[in-house]
């Protein structure tokens, strides 16, 4: 069974936003509805001055306050680690957005909170999600931690990792590149 | 005419851009088109992106005609596999609500649609008397360019006009200008083989270009530095080794004081320039002043730095590169063409022409063009902007003109029809409220795909074309922006059927022509072009490059300085002569810009580009715009220092008022620009109200600009703007 996972490289991100628009081609999204979002910090004071930005996105948490919450099992997690909503449960009563401290649901057009998919149709074909395969800075890489040979546990073994938020205990599968 | 065949011995197949795509299941979520497609194959078709010039090869997916998403070209020079936001979003803009979908005849402030007859029965017999009455020389055509020449041409020269015109006056005209002159051929940079990259006004963050930042990461992971200078903390900048805030308008200075540092502590390629430069010692008897300290006091750069620049820059010669650049600096300030010519000085001194890791020419394969009937020769007058001619503006390129004063011609009565493709002058051109006048000439007929501004307040008539996923076109060279040894050819095949009563632009310049009583000059149609384009190609047929999209040949690009260089003086010219008989001075010296901001509360203007834009053809595209809106992208970039001085804090509303227009704007308050100037992304102000996503969001820089003409290369001085910024609404 495949363990699905994200490595992200903040610091190679130049904030151009292709990530957003390619995962809404992918997923039939309306303009302002959007699964993954940049946060911009400047640290500094002219000409001493950096800018940081941090692409944020549903962590397919091992420990999900979402699931936790939810009411009647709408949201649930799929056994390689992709956190989902069924829409037939789903009541619209947003507890998971409440509880997400990554703030990563966004309401549909039909009142359900929905959120990044990892892509789970696409990743079981083998196919890249698009905010990783688009992104001319290679700030992402997707795949399978159980797989040794895959890109992320290459670069996992190679550098040091840290998640958003640990302190909540949700133990996201999304790791970002310490620097 | 026999076109020589061009030998191929194998193509370097896209191994991933031919997967089996058929089961990939599909979600049509948007509300109109959630049924249309659930039962139909997924459909795959290699276009062109048209979110900016670069032309991306791309995957466009459909089912039933219903678009659902685009990929990269793995293959393709300028994609790398990739798409930025604008590539995706630009896409979706084929169900854009702001499409013009018809053709219309403009009746008084509005506009009726008309049938294409009538539309080209109208036109050419309208046309026919001008020309008649004013000669073909009243007739001017101009595009973004060069994309309509070709049929643009066939309608110019039966008619007998001068007159093709493109932006590039408003837009890089300085670069474009000088290198031909001064190295007789135009060369792109190879950052992904470079040790020292140097970045001055140019962001492939900003302006992307998809491979050209990934080349850019590779380089940097390689061990190669990278350092940006620029007022703004660009997209680049996050990732450089060193971000260096320059006093805007003072690039020249900082490219002379570099120039200083390598010469006079005897660091540049001497083998280099004794073999291959005419007028190095003219060049360094006019600037032996200009050395890194006075280039600090005017720049704002500490000198240890200018020099340090200079020495790395020495230090990994021939594998550093000064990028050569694009829109940044080179039609900004009265100073632009010097700049440029620097920026060939500075790449010449550090000897990297023509090598691996340094510069070289984009690796073309000739195409092959349509057997058909040619127009008769027509005498042809002078061109209506001086491009060219003597006592006007004789350096600026004929071929480019001069776009900028298309209604100062219309105004003076030189110019009487206009025809404007592609293209979007009235916001994209200086002082938009001046631009209007182009509506007073005696025919303007529009060719765009949506309601833009222009097409709003100047068309007489609008023709509209197919947008790009709807149209066949013939294949392209890839080269350019990014050095690559082997030549690429890719093909923007039609993707889906038009979705309105639009037509390409050959069918609208043939019924023009037809209508004028011009008779068998478009008996051709596309896949006639595209064979006769690939007929040098021994082997590729149509189909070939139709499945595979983007095609690599074998030949390559081999290092080695040519014997002579394209110049007038078979040189690489230091000394431009074509400069200096015109009145100009030959070699590049110290000119300031004309304006500086004085008082408390000036500021200079300057503009870029943010991520997510181009310029004005993605400013209506909804799922660009809602980033805008997302990260507050129309506000106004001041510098923290002088914003307090001000009173003004972060969101404040400001009123901002040059010497053409007053205008208000947000502010962004913010470490991250120089105190001198304040930074608007160079997309928003767009004042069409047909475009819904984009009417009344922001401000442009034009908005504020005085129509000049640099007089070496026809620039439009467009950060040569002083703004008074007053906090609140006044």
């Amino acid at each position: 069974m495949a363990r699905y996972a994200m490595l992200i490289d903040a610091s190679r991100c130049t904030g151009c936003g292709a990530c957003r628009v390619a995962c809404q081609m992918q997923h039939q999204l309306p303009p302002n509805m959007s699964f993954n979002r940049l946060e911009f910090r400047e640290r500094g004071i002219f000409p001493t001055v950096k800018q940081e930005i941090v692409p944020v996105q549903c962590m397919h948490c091992d420990n999900p306050p979402c699931l936790h919450v939810c009411p009647t099992n709408a949201t649930y997690k799929r056994s390689d680690g992709i956190v989902l909503v069924d829409h037939d449960k789903c009541i619209g009563c947003k507890y998971c957005m409440t509880a997400c401290p990554y703030d990563a649901r966004t309401l549909n057009e039909k009142r359900v909170p929905e959120k990044c998919k990892f892509c789970s149709e696409y990743v079981v074909q083998g196919q890249e999600p698009p905010c990783a395969s688009t992104c001319m800075c290679s700030v992402r890489i997707f795949g399978d931690l159980d797989d040794p040979d895959s890109e992320i546990s290459k670069a996992m073994a190679k550098k040091s990792v840290y998640q958003l938020i640990p302190e909540k205990g949700t133990r996201p599968r999304i790791y970002y590149v310490k620097k | 005419m026999a076109v020589k065949k061009f030998n191929r011995r194998t193509f370097i197949k896209a191994a991933a851009a031919s997967g089996v795509v058929g089961s990939v299941p599909m979600y049509l979520s948007l509300a109109d088109h959630k049924k249309v497609a659930s039962e139909e194959p997924l459909k795959k078709v290699w276009s062109q992106c048209n979110g900016c010039a670069s032309m991306c090869s791309k995957a466009v997916y459909s089912k039933n005609n219903r678009l659902w998403k685009v990929e990269g070209h793995p293959l393709h020079l300028k994609s790398g596999g990739r798409l930025c936001a604008r590539g995706h979003g630009m896409a979706a803009d084929v169900y854009n609500t702001s499409r013009v979908t018809q053709p219309m005849k403009r009746v008084g402030d509005t506009f009726e649609p008309i049938s294409w007859e009538q539309a080209f029965s109208e036109i050419g017999e309208k046309l026919g008397k001008i020309v008649e009455e004013h000669k073909g020389d009243s007739v001017l055509w101009v595009e973004h360019g060069p994309r309509g020449k070709f049929y643009a041409d066939i309608l110019l020269d039966l008619i007998g006009s001068p007159n093709y015109c493109t932006h590039y006056s408003t837009c890089f005209t300085s670069k474009t200008n000088v290198w031909p002159k001064m190295v007789g051929d135009s060369l792109a940079a190879d950052h992904e083989n470079a040790n020292y990259l140097l970045f001055v006004g140019r962001n492939f963050g900003g302006g992307i270009i998809p491979n050209g930042m990934n080349k850019i990461h590779k380089a940097i992971e390689r061990g190669a530095k990278l350092v940006v200078v620029d007022p703004k903390y660009n997209e680049m900048a996050k990732i450089a080794h060193d971000w260096v805030p320059i006093r805007p308008g003072t690039d020249l200075a900082f490219y002379l004081g570099l120039a200083h540092t390598l010469i006079s502590e005897n660091l540049y390629d001497r083998n280099f320039v004794n073999r291959n430069v005419l007028g190095f010692s003219e060049f360094w008897e006019a600037n032996k002043t200009a050395s890194a300290d006075w280039a600090s006091e005017v720049t704002g750069i500490p000198a240890d730095k200018i020099r340090e620049i200079a020495r790395d820059m020495a230090a990994s010669a021939p594998k550093a590169i000064l990028e050569p650049g694009w829109h940044g600096l080179n039609c900004h300030y009265v100073n632009s063409t010097q700049t440029a010519q620097m920026n060939v000085i500075l790449n010449a001194l550090v000897g990297n022409f023509y090598k691996i890791g340094g510069l070289y020419p984009g690796q073309d394969i000739p195409f092959g063009s349509v057997d058909r009937k040619m127009p008769p020769f027509k005498r042809k007058g002078e061109r209506a902007d001086g491009a060219g001619v003597k006592g006007k503006f004789p350096t600026v390129e004929p071929g480019r003109g001069i776009a900028q004063i298309t209604p100062q011609l219309v105004e003076e009565g030189l110019i009487k029809a206009v025809f404007i493709y592609h293209y979007n002058p009235l916001r994209t051109a200086p002082n938009p409220e001046y631009q209007k006048k182009i509506k007073d000439a005696e025919l303007v007929v529009v060719i765009p795909t949506d309601w833009n501004e222009t097409a709003v307040h100047t068309a007489h008539y609008i023709l509209p074309e197919d947008y790009y996923l709807e149209r066949t076109e013939t294949p392209r060279n890839n080269s350019g922006h990014l050095a690559h040894i082997y030549p690429q050819i890719s093909i923007r095949a039609k993707a889906l059927d038009p979705i309105h009563d639009t037509k390409p632009l050959r069918e609208i310049v043939a019924g023009i022509c037809e209508a004028m009583g011009y008779e068998g000059y478009f008996n051709f149609t596309i896949e006639d072009e595209v064979k006769a384009a690939l007929s040098t190609v021994e082997g590729l047929t149509p189909e070939r490059l139709y499945e595979e999209g983007t095609i690599e040949f074998t030949t390559h690009f081999m290092e080695g300085v040519p014997l002579e260089f394209k110049t007038s003086t078979k040189k690489i010219n230091f000394k431009v002569p074509e400069y200096e008989a015109n009145g100009f001075s030959g070699v590049p010296t110290w000119v300031p810009p004309a304006t500086w901001p004085k008082e408390e509360n000036e500021f200079r203007l300057i503009h870029g580009k943010q991520p997510w834009h181009s310029h004005s053809i993605t400013a209506n595209n909804p799922y660009l715009m809602a980033i805008t809106k997302a990260y507050n992208g129309e506000w106004m970039w001041m510098n923290k220092v002088r914003a307090d001085k001000l009173g003004i804090k972060n969101g404040d509303t400001v009123t901002v008022q040059s010497s053409v227009s007053t205008k208000q704007a947000k502010v962004k308050v913010t470490e991250l620009v120089h105190p001198d100037c304040v930074w608007i992304s160079n997309s928003y102000g767009n004042f069409s109200e047909r475009q819904k996503d984009g009417y009344g969001v922001g401000v442009n820089f034009n908005d504020f600009l005085e129509l000049q003409v640099e007089p070496m290369a026809g620039g439009t001085n467009s950060q040569e703007i002083i703004v008074k910024i007053t906090k609140g609404v006044s």
